[in-house]
């Protein structure tokens, strides 16, 4: 059936009942039976809630004050309720499920650790995070023994779950510099002495460093950048005794101020001075991110009181190790595994003020929720919420009250230390949760509270940082740090995975779990801890499941196996994946091969040039409904493939000069004008990094295949999907012009010989598969683009056009060099083409049954459309290319239309969101949503978005000619205001296009009759009860108006005295209030259904509904429903008094 | 059976021509009486009411009373079809859902005839109830319509003060300001020029230009326009149509910026 996106699926596995609430009549009568499923069992809990919701008026904010005025008495009142089980919601039968209090609850710290033997057994962990201090050299380590030097901390688990902190000692950093001609051994002393002599005269932090530069040595290496017929050369390689040095290094070298005495003053070019010290030290450990570590027995010492230097931190081993002591493991067979780690998540509720979002210098911290779970177990095995004041136990968890805010910040850092996490998640922790902690504990004074991380007497500082990618968009976020525990936010995990409408964790619940939860609004939660201890106990509930969400999401999209692998893969560290971009992860992997290879990296100068170069090609496509299979023809990894087969590398680049020396059987000649040199003469280094990353992903799918057990199958999955995108960020690397060693010679290569290949394909089906050459149609290319080409056969049967495209995949594929490879994949049928990277149709792989249909570059997919406009592209895509019944999805369409003119359509189909990314000076035009977030901060500023936020709206009726950002408003305001939708807007500026642009295709002229057929003749229009948000002309007329009546069956305007009918219809007035009765009886059915769904919903059904969910159609369906039977029932009272 | 008969298409053209910018669809109310056509704009800011009397009509029959949904642009493009001085016939069957419009050219020898369909317009009936204003300003409808065109292209809102002496229009915008002031000159021999104002005590309002510029498109009905005022009331603009009935519009005073964010 059609899927509705919007409407929430929760589907709890033990009740079965609960069933999307949906408007369409064929869900009308499954709903029925669940209600009667449901009555019985659940006693009249759910129906004597209905009338007085009713009575509470619809205005949202007046109802909440009612509420919380009268709330206490109401809650006091359930707490004395005989049978209090039956009131707690379905969350907390999960909590119960998941253990009581007897079992490992309250056993929060981690495993002991057993003594160990450093000089009989080898050390083994799983290493999480590093970085790096400054510290006096600890005797009988490596490197400088004088001054501060450089040390690494690495932070890990054993595989028994103990906690590690390892030193590792006597590693310092290094720059390249080519030798000068005549420069030999013996000038070494001298340069490393005129060196260090510059640095200390130019920097005063180094003044009294003893030795800067630690030593210079003669190696032998190559530029990375171009093909040097002449091989490697001799470089001098300077090793510094700390990283902050480098730079100082490097400008003494670059301006020509060393000094030789028999060379004379020169300047030096220098190479790989602008890599990052913890990469560095990790390519030369050959760390990577997330990888096993082992120490042999003997090579190590550990640390403990009574010894020196002492133990730093609060882990379990805390151990000393030279850097060329330990074995790193790569990540392959027995070190796949991954070490019990565990990840903590947590929530935190504020006592706000209304209207205001909470502000840590004023708003109290009242509650924080835990969970802590084990990777790869199902269930947490920690699971407790701090209060401020007293709190009714909740069964299968640990309340522990608090008198005062400064216990409960303290306390609550306390425990982080205790069960000592290794990754520490929640939602928005990191911009919100986590900054409110470290400020509220500030100005209160809490002092025992900003020690979060693994390390005693560091305290957790909080820093703001901008990340900027062109990727990912610029975002402002916070740094809470927390030395030793990897923070992976799922709200910034989803916002840069996942293109999502909303990222509200309740909509993100709904999407990724099938799970709604409740969205109490922040004003209410005030009144709830001023309530007793059952009404704390109901937002510590609440506040529980907001801390298992979050978790419940991460074991769902796999995230941190899947993050894990991509450390591990690309070799950086598991916390740069959440705060850094996709070029860092290149740079690691092309420092690591440069390295085996005797390759330097130059530093490029950042030049914010735009140079753009062609990108890929697109074959003109022929539009229309094709009702013959059309076969589809793709390259596998197209750009990898391109640079592996034409060997296209930095270091294979060859400039002028160099292919003078050249025959011109070496080298090739790009499509675009570049040359390089072939395989035989040097095999560059990127197809190296692309072969072994694909052969890798070839294995990685076969121990898939092979593999049974279910987490070591996602930890595989995982690893191919991070195999699979490394490969394909190389080509992108090489064209990042702000990036740090862009090549656009190697990029638009790539670019041209794609373009090339495809028009190539093009030429050989089309000469090949035709009337002349004995087929029996003419193959027509009908669209190309990137990567694919989509040929018609023109053979009607499906096998037959399967097996024809197999053949043509294989013959073209002979025509290009190895490792290209053209595919033939899949077919469509019917195939619906609309334009350049719009298409839909159905996909077929087997001959038997379509496997799916498939919509490219349509509404479907875009976030800046109403869902409305997806929900109805996709019925009516689903009737043409699956029933294939045209007159059906026509009829849809305009059933669609008529009920948006007559108001009929829930305004959360309405909803149309935007990411505010800058602020309205920022913008260039005015934008609807901008002006919105403007306009809803003078308003309340405390539930405004913010930058980063997706903004919702709808658009309201304005004046003529206004323009959309005028007419902009938050679709709570006007459900609160009874405000009139632009249903023209709609239809006009979101419907018309994508209808028109499926339909005419197959109806041609016809389409336009969908606009402005007879279904458009009947409108509703509604009087609002506030003026538009216009602005220049705010207030509203209404407030002078009187309604007259008007006839409720023929309209006519009826003259005093009458309320209902004229006297012309007044014959049939039995019939006229049959019908408008009937009209009431459904609109009180269909509130009661969608009260019980919210009570279903939040797990109880003794409670009132607080949920004001943005995101949940069922709260819009349930406010307009509301509405529209406090209308109905004035209509069916006046019929009383004329009855 | 509706049957109406006008004998000059302009005067109808006329009345479209000063709804179409306010008003998209509306339900033209037929009664023994007339035709009374009453709609808010789509903002909610103003309303307009419109009266057309049978002894505006050349022949006029109402059996009973009928609510006519009219698409305003829709008829527009029908009666873009009729001469200025064609008659024309407006014709609607009891039970029907089409309207008939009949064209018959002056000397008799063209007859058009045009059907449209009509919709089904839910709306509440509103009404603005008459009442007494503290100040009423007569003024010519075309002085009244440059003054408007002109404050627009300085601000957003006009304020309109009414003193003994004359009228003052007020508009200020980023560029300036600027002032146009009326003498009371009910002097003037010809009452189309006049300037009358009546009063029961000086008042200041403001209002929103961009719908005054929408009422003034009336100005082809009728050679004078009436401001009637009250403050915290709406403003009434009112045109009379000679002979027929008139149209009025209604719009709300504006609130203060101020005022507003306060309440909220």
């Amino acid at each position: 059936m059609h899927d509705f996106s919007f409407a929430p699926k929760s589907k709890d596995a033990r009740k079965q009942q609960q069933q999307t609430l949906d408007d369409s009549k064929q869900h009308h009568q499954q709903q029925q039976d669940n209600q009667q499923q449901q009555q019985p069992a659940k006693g009249t809990a759910a129906m004597p809630t209905v009338p007085r919701s009713l009575s509470d008026g619809d205005n949202g904010a007046k109802r909440r004050v009612e509420r919380s005025a009268s709330g206490s008495k109401k809650w006091k009142a359930g707490g004395k309720n005989s049978n209090p089980e039956s009131q707690d919601s379905a969350f907390v039968d999960e909590l119960g499920d998941m253990g009581t209090n007897g079992e490992r609850i309250s056993d929060v710290a981690r495993p002991p650790a057993k003594p160990m033997d450093s000089s009989k057994e080898a050390f083994v962990f799983q290493q999480l995070d590093l970085d790096s201090y400054l510290d006096v050299p600890l005797p009988g380590m490596p490197g400088p023994q004088r001054g501060n030097v450089q040390i690494f901390r690495l932070f890990g688990v054993t595989k028994g779950g103990n906690s590690v902190l390892m030193h590792v000692h006597g590693f310092c950093p290094f720059i390249y510099t080519p030798a000068p001609a005549n420069f030999t051994p013996s000038m070494l002393g001298e340069f490393k002495m005129a060196l260090d002599k510059q640095i200390k005269e130019t920097t005063s932090s180094a003044k009294d460093v003893p030795e800067v530069v630690m030593m210079v040595e003669i190696v032998s290496k190559e530029s990375i950048y171009g093909f040097h017929a002449t091989g490697k050369r001799p470089f001098l390689k300077i090793y510094l005794v700390q990283h902050k040095f480098i730079n100082p290094a490097r400008r003494a070298l670059e301006q020509g101020t060393i000094t030789l005495s028999k060379l004379g003053t020169l300047s030096y070019e220098v190479y790989e001075s602008n890599l990052e010290l913890n990469l560095r030290f990790m390519v030369e450990t050959q760390l990577v991110g997330c990888n096993w570590v082992e120490v042999p027995a003997g090579k190590y010492k550990f640390r403990s009181f009574s010894s020196t230097p002492k133990p730093v931190s609060l882990a379990q081993y805390e151990l000393d190790v030279a850097f060329d002591a330990f074995i790193s493991h790569p990540a392959e067979d027995e070190w796949q595994q991954i070490a019990p780690l565990r990840i903590l998540s947590f929530d935190i509720e504020c006592a706000g003020r209304k209207g205001v979002f909470p502000e840590p210098d004023k708003d109290p911290v009242i509650q924080i929720a835990n969970m802590v779970q084990v990777e790869g177990e199902s269930k947490p095995f920690v699971r407790n919420v701090f209060t401020l004041g007293t709190c009714a136990p909740i069964v299968g968890s640990k309340v522990i009250a608090c008198k005062t805010e400064i216990e409960l910040l303290e306390s609550w850092s306390a425990f982080v230390r205790e069960c000592d996490p290794d990754i520490v998640t929640g939602y928005n922790i990191t911009n919100f949760d986590l900054p409110f902690l470290m400020n509220r504990a500030k100005h209160l004074g809490a002092r025992k509270f900003p020690y979060l991380g693994r390390l005693r007497n560091v305290q957790s500082k909080l820093s703001e940082t901008k990340f900027s990618s062109k990727a990912y968009g610029t975002r402002e976020s916070k740094v809470t740090s927390m030395e030793g525990r990897v923070p992976l936010d799922v709200l910034q995990i989803l916002q840069r995975d996942y293109k999502l409408r909303s990222y509200t964790l309740n909509s993100v619940s709904a999407h990724f779990l099938s799970e709604q939860k409740e969205d109490v609004h922040h004003s209410i939660i005030t009144d709830l801890q001023n309530g007793n201890d059952e009404t704390r106990r109901r937002l510590a509930v609440y506040c529980m499941k907001d801390a298992y969400l979050p978790l419940r999401l991460l074991s769902k999209l796999m995230c941190v196996v899947n993050y894990m692998e991509m450390a591990r893969v690309t070799g950086v560290p598991l916390s740069y994946l959440l705060s850094r971009g996709q070029q860092i992860k290149v740079i690691s992997q092309l420092m690591r091969h440069a390295g085996q290879h005797d390759l330097v990296i130059p530093v490029h100068e950042r030049q914010g040039s735009d140079e753009q170069y062609e990108g890929a090609t697109v074959i003109q496509p022929k539009r229309g409904y094709y009702d013959t299979p059309i076969a589809t023809l793709d390259f596998s990894s197209l750009y990898p493939s391109i640079m592996m087969a034409h060997n296209l590398c930095y270091t294979t680049l060859l400039s002028p000069q160099e292919r003078s020396h050249l025959h011109p059987d070496d080298y090739i000649k790009t499509p675009n004008g570049d040359y390089f040199v072939k395989n035989k003469v040097r095999k560059g280094l990127l197809p190296l990094i692309l072969e072994s990353l694909l052969s890798a992903r070839k294995r990685a799918k076969a121990d898939l295949k092979k593999e049974t057990d279910p987490f070591r199958k996602s930890v595989l999955n995982g690893r191919q999907l991070a195999l699979k995108i490394s490969a394909n960020s190389v080509y992108g690397f090489t064209g990042a012009t702000v990036g740090k060693l862009p090549c656009l010679a190697i990029s638009s290569s790539v670019t041209a010989f794609g373009r090339e290949m495809i028009e190539a394909t093009k030429q050989h089906v089309e000469s090949r598969y035709n009337v002349k050459n004995g087929y029996k149609h003419d193959a027509v290319v009908i669209y190309g683009d990137t990567d694919s080409v989509m040929v018609k056969f023109g053979l009607d049967s499906l096998e037959e056009t399967m097996k024809v495209a197999q053949e043509a995949a294989e013959y073209v594929t002979s025509k290009f060099i190895r490792p290209i490879n053209l595919e033939f994949e899949k077919v469509y049928f019917p195939y619906l083409l609309i334009n350049k990277k719009r298409y839909a149709g159905l996909f077929w792989t087997r001959t038997e049954k379509w496997d799916k249909m498939d919509c490219k570059g349509l509404v479907t997919v875009r976030r800046d459309n109403c869902p409305l406009v997806v929900t109805l592209i996709n019925t009516c895509l689903h009737k043409l290319l699956i029933e294939r019944n045209v007159e059906g999805a026509i009829d849809f369409a305009k059933k669609t239309i008529s009920d948006l003119l007559c108001n009929e359509i829930d305004i959360s189909q309405l909803v149309i969101t935007k990411a505010l990314t800058k602020t309205a000076d920022e913008y260039d035009g005015k934008q609807a949503h901008v002006e919105l977030a403007e306009r809803m901060r003078k308003r309340d500023a405390g539930s405004a978005p913010t930058l980063g936020d997706r903004v919702a709206y709808v658009i309201i009726r304005g004046p003529k000619g206004a323009p959309a950002f005028e007419k902009s408003e938050d679709p709570i305001y006007v459900l609160e205001n009874n405000i009139q939708l632009d249903t023209q807007y709609y239809l006009h500026n979101q419907l018309e296009k994508p209808l028109m642009s499926i339909f005419e295709p197959i109806l041609g002229s016809r389409a336009k009759e969908l606009l402005s057929g007879e279904h458009t003749r009947v409108v509703v229009k509604r009087a609002s009860s506030a003026g538009g948000n216009d602005k220049k002309s705010r207030g509203s007329i209404m407030s002078f108006t009187r309604a007259k009546a008007t006839c409720r069956s023929c309209r006519a305007l009826l003259p005093a005295g009458r309320t209902t009918l004229c006297s012309a219809c007044e014959k049939d007035i039995d019939v006229h209030f049959q019908r408008e009765l009937l009209k009431k009886r459904q609109l009180e059915d269909r509130y009661a259904r969608l009260w019980a769904q919210c009570q279903r919903c939040q797990g109880s059904v003794m409670q009132d509904v607080l949920c004001t969910s943005k995101d949940c159609p069922i709260f819009y369906m349930r406010k307009k429903v509301q509405k529209d039977l406090r209308m109905q029932n004035e209509v069916v009272g006046k019929f009383d008094d004329s009855w | 059976m509706f049957e109406a008969r006008m004998a000059q298409a302009a005067l109808l053209k006329k009345v479209l021509e000063a709804v179409k910018d306010l008003v998209t669809d509306a339900n033209w109310d037929c009664t023994s009486a007339g035709i009374s056509l009453q709609a808010m704009d789509s903002s909610h800011v103003s309303l307009v009411s419109l009266l057309m009397r049978k002894d505006g009509f050349d022949m006029y029959r109402c059996d009973r009373p009928i609510s006519l949904g009219i698409n305003i642009a829709s008829m527009t493009k029908i009666m873009k079809c009729a001469n200025n001085n064609d008659a024309v016939t407006l014709r609607a069957e009891d039970e029907g859902d089409t309207v008939v419009f009949t064209f018959e050219s002056a000397d008799q020898e063209k007859v058009s005839e045009f059907e449209m369909k009509l919709m089904d317009i839910d709306s509440e009936h509103l009404g603005i109830p008459e009442r007494e204003h503290t100040a009423t300003v007569k003024m010519p409808a075309s002085e009244f319509h440059g003054i408007c065109r002109d404050l627009s292209t300085i601000g957003e809102t006009v304020q309109v003060s009414v003193t003994k002496e004359g009228v003052q229009f007020t508009a200020s915008g980023d560029t300036g300001k600027g002032t146009i002031t009326l003498r009371n000159n009910s002097s003037v021999d010809e009452e189309s020029q006049q300037v009358v104002i009546t009063m029961q005590e000086e008042l200041s309002l403001s209002f929103a230009l961009r719908y005054l510029n929408f009422f003034t498109k009336a100005t082809a009905l009728a050679d004078s326009v009436t401001l009637s005022m009250t403050a915290d009331l709406p403003l009434v603009v009112e045109y009379r149509i000679e002979d027929t009935g008139y149209i009025r519009y209604f719009l709300a005073p504006k609130i203060d910026d101020d005022d507003d964010e306060d309440n909220n």
